[in-house]
């Protein structure tokens, strides 16, 4: 825990000392006391924004995680699907996906689950692609090892295959857990009112540097909140990562 | 890969597509759910006089910023690669300055350098010199002990090692950031553009949804789409000449 | 020749509290080849490294090169256990990797270099990248890669380890081979008693950690040597000792 907060202490100590020593214009960056003292002053408004930003993106990303990793063991059973979908689901990285988060919002209007929706397939995607990855990394011989204990598919597909996917799984959810955070911020930028991604907009159209940068603290925040479930998660179940 | 393996993709892209272009005039969805195929093909082409400076625009200042970010981060990260004590302190921030959504600080670049291209361009560069630059260090530092005990031997310092061993046995690391920068890029551009720019794919988006216009919404995403392509199919293309051994 | 190549007095090494090298003394005159071999972590890579000058000997002991003391980083030509052989550079490109860290003149040490392909038996095979090669020409590489880089003393740590059993007799030949024709000084670790004894001039076995050395042993064989000796009585008489010697240190090794 200390040694993640030591370099966003740090970092805050950079900020101060370059305000301070380098006299920089407040247009850029105010000192971080002001922004603190903004957000202090209007706690409960920042505490809303980073609660319906966090909601959006977590449900999302919950969402997208366990439905990536069930599709790709169900694409494992149908391989002849799975080579029909794979390139699409490749492609889909390579192309900018967020953009669809407008037409989302038009779907969905400016709701809870139009966020979350961009959140989830933004996090479905790359969560499928690398379970798959995983999937296919495993040993031959390890399966037809336990083929000849007499495990069964499932069994092969719990004892193995899927315990054995999970650093690339957790590989795909830290990466996307920024994705599907920013895919709820963008989805704000489309008329919310409420939220990290509302905030973010109104500071920048009103030319409020202090409020901008508290926004972006909240975001970070956010974002921190959402990494750190998956740290903490992933700590709990791959604890044999080093071995790997 | 096989060729039954690309059959079935292509089978599966075309499936995919057909399904789409049959459901929509099967079942007559109204184009606020989702318009056919043909119709977003339509609309590019039609509105191909306006999309197509758009698209320059986005693709230039993406471009650009790629450009500018490819260097830099390859650049700081050899230098990095060649002190240890500061990277130790350094990495770690940029790792937590790295998790925050670029969404959130597009904001500041468009207040700080205005709706042109410059924003953009300085968003860009920014995204994808941190990502070259984590890759880059990443693969920089994590050369076998052994080669290295090996050219210490021969009598290399530390440049040499630095010139001869380190940045080659990088390049596979350093082309993976590369080519996952070029979606960043397109991204990042897009994302910027929606907050305010006065041209570009984002920006015709953005209006697009004003507008509620859903045929040109998918037409400008149709388009960014193919750039985003092409220029992760050139990178990739490179990538194979480039580091051959891999 | 009384000439000393190589004097080791006293040379030990801790890391931290395990004490790796306890005291080694040892002698190695010009042109000879020397085989050392001991148990698993009795300390013969930390011996290597220190000849190699990658790791300094702890207070006390000395290590002179043709009689002088100094920095040994440089002065001696190392292969490790590994090829190590650089993937992107090709077969001539990998081999020419010390003249060039040297910073010898290009088009000379090229010419030299494809001279040598010829005995190392990579004619042909100049332009080809190390993965498309097999074991035991990836090995003649970095061999070819340790020639090049010319000092006297080389210091080879398990070449043929990995190889296959009868790829690594026609190594052992031809490596004899090669040390007939270019004469240098050679120090070579291996697991393998037969290997030990048919290449060295003396056989030196190191003990269990924290290594010493417990038998210094000449090897008279007649020279040049073949195949047919490996089931000579005489050879059989050699490595029964031998293998008393190291059966002894490797239990040691096994409950410890």
């Amino acid at each position: 825990m200390l040694r993640a907060a030591l370099p966003i202490l740090l970092l805050f100590a950079l900020w101060e000392a370059a305000v301070v020593g380098l006299a920089i214009d407040p247009f850029y960056l105010p000192s971080i006391r002001v922004v603190a003292a903004a957000m202090q002053a209007q706690s409960g408004f920042y505490l809303d924004a980073y609660l319906v930003t966090l909601a959006e993106a977590a449900l999302g990303f919950a969402m997208g995680g366990l439905v990536g990793v069930a599709s790709a063991l169900l694409f494992t059973r149908l391989p002849m699907v799975k080579d029909m979908v794979l390139p699409i689901f490749i492609v889909s990285q390579t192309v900018p996906v967020i953009a669809f988060g407008a037409i989302v919002v038009l779907w969905f209007g400016n709701t809870l689950m139009a966020k979350a929706a961009i959140a989830f397939y933004l996090t479905f995607f790359p969560v499928t692609i690398n379970t798959l990855a995983g999937i296919a990394a495993v040993d031959a011989r390890q399966v037809a090892l336990l083929r000849s204990f007499g495990a069964g598919q499932g069994a092969v597909m719990r004892k193995l295959l899927l315990p054995a996917a999970l650093p690339r799984i957790f590989t795909a959810l830290r990466l996307s857990a920024s994705l599907a955070l920013a895919g709820a911020i963008v989805g704000e930028w489309f008329g919310a009112t409420r939220g990290v991604g509302a905030m973010l907009l109104a500071a920048m159209f009103n030319e409020q540097i202090v409020s901008l940068w508290a926004s972006i603290l909240v975001a970070a925040a956010v974002g921190g909140t959402l990494f750190a479930a998956v740290a903490l998660a992933e700590r709990a179940m791959v604890f044999w990562r080093e071995e790997l | 890969m096989n060729r039954a393996v690309i059959l079935r993709g292509i089978l599966g892209a075309v499936l995919l597509i057909g399904a789409w272009e049959f459901s929509v005039r099967f079942f007559a969805l109204p184009q606020w759910i989702l318009p056919p195929p043909s119709g977003i093909l339509a609309t590019a082409w039609s509105g191909r006089a306006a999309l197509l400076p758009a698209a320059a625009m986005t693709a230039y200042e993406a471009l650009s910023g790629y450009a500018i970010g490819a260097v830099l981060g390859v650049g700081l990260a050899m230098l990095l690669a060649l002190a240890a004590p500061l990277r130790a302190v350094l990495l770690p921030m940029v790792v937590a300055v790295n998790s925050i959504p670029v969404a959130a600080y597009a904001p500041l670049a468009l207040l700080w350098f205005g709706t042109g291209a410059l924003s953009k361009i300085i968003m860009v560069a920014f995204i994808v010199g941190f990502t070259v630059f984590l890759n880059a260090l990443d693969g920089l530092t994590r050369v076998d002990p052994a080669a290295i005990a090996l050219l210490r031997s021969f009598g290399a310092g530390r440049l040499r090692l630095l010139w001869t061993l380190r940045l080659p046995a990088a390049l596979p690391s350093i082309a993976t950031g590369l080519r996952i920068s070029t979606v960043r890029a397109m991204i990042v551009t897009l994302v910027t553009e929606m907050l305010g720019s006065q041209l570009g794919l984002g920006w015709t988006i953005f209006q697009a949804v004003l507008l509620i216009d859903f045929l040109q919404v998918w037409a400008a995403i149709l388009v960014a789409s193919i750039i985003s392509l092409l220029f992760f199919g050139v990178v990739s293309a490179i990538e194979r000449r480039v580091v051959f051994w891999r | 020749m009384t000439a000393t190549k190589l004097s080791i007095s006293g040379v030990g090494k801790n890391f931290g509290a395990v004490r790796a090298l306890d005291r080694v003394d040892l002698d190695i005159a010009p042109g000879e080849f020397v085989t050392l071999i001991g148990p698993s972590g009795c300390g013969k890579s930390t011996l290597f490294n220190m000849l190699a000058g990658l790791l300094e000997p702890d207070a006390g002991g000395t290590i002179l090169l043709d009689g002088k003391p100094g920095k040994l980083l440089g002065r001696t030509a190392f292969m490790p256990q590994r090829d190590l052989l650089l993937p992107w550079r090709n077969v001539l490109d990998n081999a020419l990797l010390p003249c060039e860290i040297e910073g010898l003149p290009r088009a000379e040490t090229r010419a030299r270099a494809e001279k040598m392909a010829v005995d190392f038996g990579l004619r042909g095979f100049e332009k080809h990248f190390p993965q498309q090669l097999s074991g035991g020409m990836r090995q003649r590489v970095a061999l070819m890669r340790t020639f090049m880089f010319e000092r006297d003393l080389m210091l080879l740590d398990e070449p043929f380890g990995a190889l296959d059993a009868l790829t690594r007799s026609m190594m052992q030949r031809w490596l004899l081979d090669i040390w007939a024709r270019y004469r240098r000084t050679i120090i070579f670790i291996t697991h393998d008693i037969d290997e030990a004894i048919f290449l060295a001039d003396r056989v030196v076995v190191m003990s269990a950690r924290p290594g010493r050395i417990k038998l210094d042993r000449r090897i008279e064989l007649p020279r040049p040597r073949d195949a047919h000796l490996l089931t000579a009585p005489e050879f059989t008489a050699i490595k029964r000792e031998l293998l008393d010697a190291v059966e002894e240190e490797s239990l040691k090794s096994f409950s410890a």
